[in-house]
């Protein structure tokens, strides 16, 4: 009995294996050859035919018919907006006008809803992820290469020669080419052209009153500080944390193609963008931190700065007498517009690095936009809207100022006057929506628009005549992003020391740090640009 | 029938062999060489859902469900990536308790309630097997469904093995039935039937844990997925354990080290100190000293981890700070905190204790509140001190009460106090070698990278592994001592 | 009776009065210091920093935070309301489910208590979580994905049966089972009265989840209507800092946000109602024993 139930378990398991077995070890192509042998006869005459379809099928992009196509409006359609920031407190009132007027014309509603400010990035990402948002607000700085190329946005160029050929003609091939990724259009940028171009911002009445130089170069910034610390040594210079980019600075120097820092510590002049050269293994690198640790120890800044966190108004509340990161024509504006409030004896000047280094332009289109989401309900109408929203002055004006006579007024210069803080200036935080026709102009965009004339001139003399060479480019980090990290989180950890100048031996500490970052394998990261890079300088002809 | 089912070989029932075999069987044809999946009409099917031929030359014509999961990957079919993870868990749960059904079998151990376990152990091992294969027949007709035609076909095992289990489930079933009668014992619906109300309390939690914990479990998939808008977090493409690499380049090791050292010094230090000032405000005579103090020791917990940063700044920074006044005004020199990594897991660690003290406190004082006033007297009259009372009645008598708090946070002890790090220590790379755990590290590399879903839940997943192991030996060593002090 | 005190006694009263003193004020001194940083001008704790008392005594931080008092009090009022119907309710299931998994007769208790502890270990992060309250169940925007989340927590679950083992011995409940007892019965009339620490305890650390909350409105809010304290001040106060570390074109409306002393401010507003109902509940848990406590 036992023999007899041993044999016949051992059968039943060796015929069951048997008719699963076997299958597991042959290559699927084998069988793929043999299909394709004996069906290849029978596909000469299917592949005439499919080259005709896709001969049919390309046609050139961009050029529109010129007519918008009429729209089917029988449904109404309940858009959602996503804007960034905080929603103003007379958000319901502003949106009931704008959905009449857009029932009224498309039979559409839109509602803002806001990401707040706290953990904004998060949310953004969230909200794309999960979809149930139509437009979007999107801005090279929020994310949008990667977001675009990942197929976050619907391709625009269909939807704009079907439904808004004209503001196609209004923005202009120019802008929209900038806002492309990998070729394709993901967002409509704002009719707006606007300086954001970094630079320094100081204290000009103590310049003034010590005869010290205009911080126009990287020695006579040395000599400008070292003589209000002369002068005055209680006075805190520089108000530094670790979140900042104190690399900035050496724009000056060097006539680099962006402001931010070029990534992997590469160098390219904007004159010569396909010359791609080194810069944290070179010697420039060293004596520049060395002149970073010079002005640290000079007491510049803090010692402790590496933790701290940033003052927001250090200028003003007398912390600092500079800034040198982030600082652009708006932000200083703004500033000056507040010392004449609270400190009128205190003066303020701006410096963009590209006075001196002759690199200047005006932010990349892709600075502020409006795409829409591969969750689109309707993605045709939503078109639609953004061209409403940015072209149609009456809607633009709503959602730019809120309602006129209530929120504001113009007054008799045409200038826009607050009326009610419910309302502020840009409330629905819609810069996406900014039209230079339609401009609410207030008291310091006069100041600002001088400024931007200032630049444009300068602007006109660069090899690409006011063109933002950098900002359109996306990289795509995917194949080395293991890489990626690890050199993130070295130059976290070894370079922002470094910057603020508190290691105590230069030579050594650069010397560890170019080490970590070759183990990080900062090589592999610098091939996958500089060929992204160059590919993209010869799609758009910089040469 | 029954009687032959009974009947003894090998010094085991007859029917608790036969299923053992089936168990025996279920294993055998689930392993790797045996495919559960055929790949069918390979020449219309590449093409369609995109296996150029080149791709084909990695991809086999049969699958188990081990590596089905390859086939995902380099055929690039993300969209049935969840369903093949899915197949890859219940088999691994079917192994286990097939295994478990067989060691039972094999060890043939008499306990109190007879054979009742092991028939228990039985029908779970068959009811695994028989959801494995239906899932796997599920499968076949989704992943057909989502390529438009019939790719995959299910192979004849996975038939046979369902006809098989259902048969020995039968066999056990029935054996079970006589075993139960024997020994009064209940299933689980005449279990029901008895503590219905029982059941019925635990109605909500269900609910709860469902909604809030289980459904949203499926997301650990997304830590083998490379994440992209156009797929969807559904459908992106698979890509093994290369999520996981991130973490390695990190120096995981080091990562590890500060997370459990900060951890184990947390966990231990902290009850400690919350013990000893339990019992110093429960035995202070002064009620409004006691309920003042006690206040007071809890205001810490409002202060947030942003705030304290701050204050902390200002105590500690090298120019005005507080610390440096009072250190060179006694003639020293000033310390450089932010820029010396030694001072700062003692900072770290004090700052923690500071903050969660008389929260953790509140547990103590309640516990001690519950001991019987009675017991005191008692050792009163026999003539104990205060210190003696304590350490004989009030210390074991919190044994419970610690052992439990002590064996809970081992499961988080991969996990770190996220603010407390990342405000405290800012952004200075300077103190990363000895401040950075897992979290932050996670945190900044997931920051620059908009797309990192895969990375964040890989790492997670990490953490909960590691967790889950030391949790559950810690566990099951304690239940072998003091089966009341333990978790589960 | 005059309880003659012995000499042991004076030595542990010395230490614990010296340990908890010097406890107390390590605590409560940086909270002191935030109380005073409210109510000094911002100007001059960015340039002197912080101190015990208050200098250049002036409201403006608390000003802000009550600028528009509506929104604050409907902060408030939505923080009081998930405050109290997440206790209430969570202690409820809390102790029911504690409860049963304390029952010796409950035979799946281990693997009833495994599956809640396991939720701890595993997750499968925020985005699923997320996904399930704002898609699956469509609720995103209304309260309940603000107030469900907090109800239960594994710790404190594992802390009520703690609780309950420890005060009700078994013999007790046996023989209320052998005069014919339910389980409802032993639950109300046996269990609850016994667990005053430990009721209070854990609805004292429920309450506080729910007060100090800000990350649910975060993500499920539409409206300002449901948003939690925690959050409107966060948000007030990441409006600024945000604004000004974001690259985009001039935005006039920038008020004059006196962002230092105002997170201090949002501190003392936070805690401020807590400290107010804290002694309540400290009575269950701080209580001499010394003195003749009896078990009720």
């Amino acid at each position: 009995m036992k023999k007899k139930l041993l044999s016949l378990l051992l059968a039943t398991a060796m015929t069951a294996s048997l008719a699963g077995c076997g299958g597991g070890g042959k290559s699927a192509a084998d069988a793929m050859d043999e299909a394709q042998e004996s069906a290849a006869s029978g596909q000469e005459g299917q592949a005439d035919q499919t080259q005709q379809e896709s001969q049919a099928k390309t046609e050139p992009a961009g050029e529109g018919n010129g007519e918008a196509k009429e729209l089917d409006t029988s449904e109404r359609v309940d858009l959602v907006v996503y804007q960034l920031g905080d929603a103003p407190a007379d958000e319901a009132k502003v949106e009931e006008k704008i959905n009449e007027i857009l029932l009224e014309k498309l039979n559409v509603t839109v509602d803002f809803q806001f990401t707040t400010w706290v953990d904004w990035q998060q949310k953004y990402s969230l909200q794309l992820t999960t979809g149930g948002v139509d437009l979007v607000y999107t801005a090279n700085w929020s994310e949008y290469g990667k977001l675009a190329s990942s197929g976050a946005f619907l391709p625009l160029d269909d939807l704009l020669n079907t439904v808004s050929p004209e503001m196609r003609k209004t923005l202009g091939e120019d802008a929209l080419n900038q806002c492309r990724v990998n070729g394709e259009l993901y967002t409509i940028p704002c009719n707006y052209l606007e300086y954001t171009c970094n630079g320094i911002l100081y204290r000009e009445d103590l310049r003034e009153k010590y005869d010290l130089p205009a911080p126009n170069t990287v020695e006579n910034i040395e000599a400008y500080l070292t003589g209000i610390k002369e002068n005055e040594p209680e006075q805190q210079l520089l108000d530094v944390s670790g979140q900042e980019n104190m690399g900035q600075v050496f724009n000056f120097k060097y006539p680099w193609v962006t402001f931010t820092g070029i990534p992997y510590g590469l160098s390219i002049n904007y004159d010569t963008p396909t010359e791609v050269e080194d810069y944290w293994f070179s010697d420039d690198f060293t004596d520049d931190m060395k002149t970073m640790k010079k002005w640290a120890d000079m007491g510049f800044w803090s010692r402790s700065a590496l933790s701290n966190t940033p003052q927001e108004e250090a200028l003003e509340n007398g912390l600092a007498v500079m800034y040198f990161s982030g600082y652009n024509p708006a932000k200083a504006v703004g500033v000056k517009a507040k010392l004449e409030e609270t400190h009128p004896d205190w003066k303020v000047e701006y410096i963009a690095f590209g006075e001196t280094n002759g690199v200047i332009f005006p932010a990349n289109r892709q600075t502020n936009g409006t795409a829409i989401s591969k969750d689109c309900k309707d993605p045709e109408r939503a078109m639609k809207v953004i061209e409403l929203l940015l072209m149609d002055e009456e809607l633009n004006h709503l959602a730019m100022g809120g309602i006129e006579g209530e929120h504001y007024e113009l007054d008799e210069n045409g200038i826009y006057q607050n009326l009610s803080d419910k309302f502020p200036y840009g409330g629905f935080n819609t810069w996406n929506l900014y039209n230079k026709d339609y401009w609410l102009s207030t008291e310091t965009s006069a100041e600002l628009n001088e400024m931007f004339a200032k630049y444009e001139e300068l602007g006109a003399k660069t090899k690409f005549p006011n063109t933002d060479i950098f900002g359109g480019f996306t990289e795509d980090t995917s194949a080395y992003a293991t890489e990626y990290s690890a050199v993130q989180n070295v130059c976290d950890q070894y370079l922002k020391p470094l910057q603020i100048g508190t290691v105590d031996d230069v030579d050594a500490a650069v010397a560890q740090f170019r080490e970590k970052l070759k183990e990080a394998g900062i090589e592999a990261c610098r091939e996958g640009f500089k060929e992204q890079w160059l590919a993209y300088c010869e799609q758009y002809g910089y040469k | 029938m029954e009687e032959r089912l009974e009947r003894k070989i090998w010094g085991r029932k007859t029917g608790v062999v036969m299923t053992a075999a089936v168990s025996a069987i279920a294993f055998i044809l689930s392993l790797p060489f045996v495919s559960w999946v055929k790949v069918v009409n390979i020449s219309s099917l590449f093409p369609k859902i995109g296996i150029s031929r080149e791709a084909a030359a990695d991809l086999y014509q049969g699958y188990s469900i081990f590596n089905l999961l390859d086939f995902v990957q380099k055929g690039g079919q993300g969209k049935i990536g969840l369903y093949a993870m899915i197949l890859l868990m219940l088999l691994i749960a079917a192994w286990y308790f097939n295994l478990a059904y067989l060691w039972k079998a094999v060890r043939n151990k008499k306990r109190k309630d007879g054979d009742l376990g092991l028939y228990a152990a039985g029908r779970l091992a068959m009811l695994s097997v028989l959801l494995l294969a239906g899932a796997s027949v599920g499968f076949v007709a989704f992943s057909n469904s989502r390529f438009g035609m019939k790719g995959f076909s299910a192979s004849p095992v996975i038939y046979l093995l369902s006809v098989l289990c259902i048969m020995a489930y039968a066999v056990i079933k029935r054996m079970e039935k006589k075993e139960r009668e024997l020994y009064h014992e209940h299933g689980l619906l005449k279990e029901i039937r008895k503590n219905w109300v029982l059941f019925l309390m635990l109605v909500p939690t269900f609910v709860y844990f469902m909604i809030n914990s289980y459904l949203p479990m499926v997301g650990i998939y997304y830590a083998f997925t490379n994440f992209n808008f156009r797929d969807g977090l559904w459908a992106s493409p698979f890509v093994g354990m290369k999520n996981f690499e991130f973490l390695l380049k990190g120096d995981l090791f080091r990562l590890t080290r500060n997370t459990v050292l900060y951890n184990v010094a947390f966990i231990l230090l902290g009850n400690v100190l919350q013990i000893i000032f339990a019992i110093l405000v429960s035995q202070v005579s002064k009620k409004w000293f006691q309920k003042t103090s006690q206040t007071l020791m809890f205001m810490p917990y409002f202060v947030s981890f942003v705030l304290l940063k701050v204050l902390v700044y200002n105590l500690f920074e090298y120019d005005y700070g507080l610390v440096n006044n009072i250190v060179t005004s006694l003639g020293g020199d000033k310390i450089d905190f932010y820029n010396t990594p030694a001072y700062w897991p003692f900072l770290i660690v004090l700052f923690n204790l500071w903050k969660g003290i008389g929260y953790g406190m509140v547990v103590y004082l309640a516990s001690i509140m519950g001991i019987d006033g009675e017991l005191y007297e008692a050792a009163k009259v026999d003539g104990a001190n205060v210190f003696h009372q304590i350490r004989y009645i009030t210390l074991p008598l919190l044994k419970p009460t610690f052992i439990i708090l002590l064996l809970y946070s081992l499961g988080g002890i991969m996990k770190g106090q996220f603010e407390l790090f990342y405000q405290m220590v800012g952004n200075n790379g300077v103190l990363y070698n000895v401040t950075d755990i897992i979290d932050t590290y996670v945190y900044r590399i997931t920051m620059t990278q908009p797309l990192s879903i895969g990375l964040g839940t890989a790492a997670g997943l990490y953490q909960s592994v590691f967790g889950f192991v030391i949790v559950v030996v810690t566990n099951w060593l304690i239940k072998r001592k003091n089966p009341q002090y333990a978790l589960f | 009776m005059k309880v003659k005190i012995s000499k042991s006694m004076i030595v542990f009263q010395c230490i614990a009065y010296v340990l908890l003193a010097l406890g107390a004020v390590v605590c409560v001194a940086p909270f002191l210091i935030i109380l005073s940083g409210s109510l000094t001008d911002d100007a001059i704790i960015i340039k002197e920093g912080y101190s015990i008392l208050p200098r250049g005594f002036t409201l403006a931080a608390y000003e802000t935070i009550f600028k528009v008092p509506g929104e604050i009090l409907q902060a408030y009022k939505m923080t009081i309301f998930y405050t109290v119907v997440g206790t209430v309710l969570g202690l409820l299931m809390i102790t029911l489910t504690a409860y049963v998994i304390s029952r010796k007769e409950f035979k799946y208790r281990n693997q009833v208590s495994f599956l809640i502890y396991f939720t701890t270990l595993f997750g499968g992060g925020m985005i699923p979580w997320y996904l399930m309250y704002a898609n699956v169940l469509n609720l995103k925007g209304s309260t309940f994905p603000i107030w469900f989340p907090g109800l239960m927590s594994p710790f404190l679950i594992i802390l009520m049966r703690t609780f309950i083992s420890e005060s009700v011995p078994d013999a007790i409940t046996e023989s209320a089972k052998l005069d014919g007892a339910g389980h409802v019965t032993i639950f109300f009339r046996i269990i609850l009265p016994v667990l005053g620490p430990g009721l209070a305890t854990v609805g004292l650390f429920l309450a506080l989840g729910y007060w100090n909350d800000w990350y649910r409105s975060s993500m499920f809010s539409v409206s300002q209507d449901t948003w939690e304290l925690q959050f409107y001040l966060y948000n007030l106060l990441n409006a600024s800092s945000s604004m000004k570390q974001m690259a985009q074109s001039a935005n006039i409306a920038m008020t004059d946000i006196p962002t230092q002393s105002m997170k201090l401010a949002m501190a003392v507003v936070v805690t401020g109602p807590v400290l107010l109902f804290y002694p309540f509940v400290q009575r269950y848990f701080v209580s001499g024993i010394t003195v003749g406590a009896v078990k009720g």
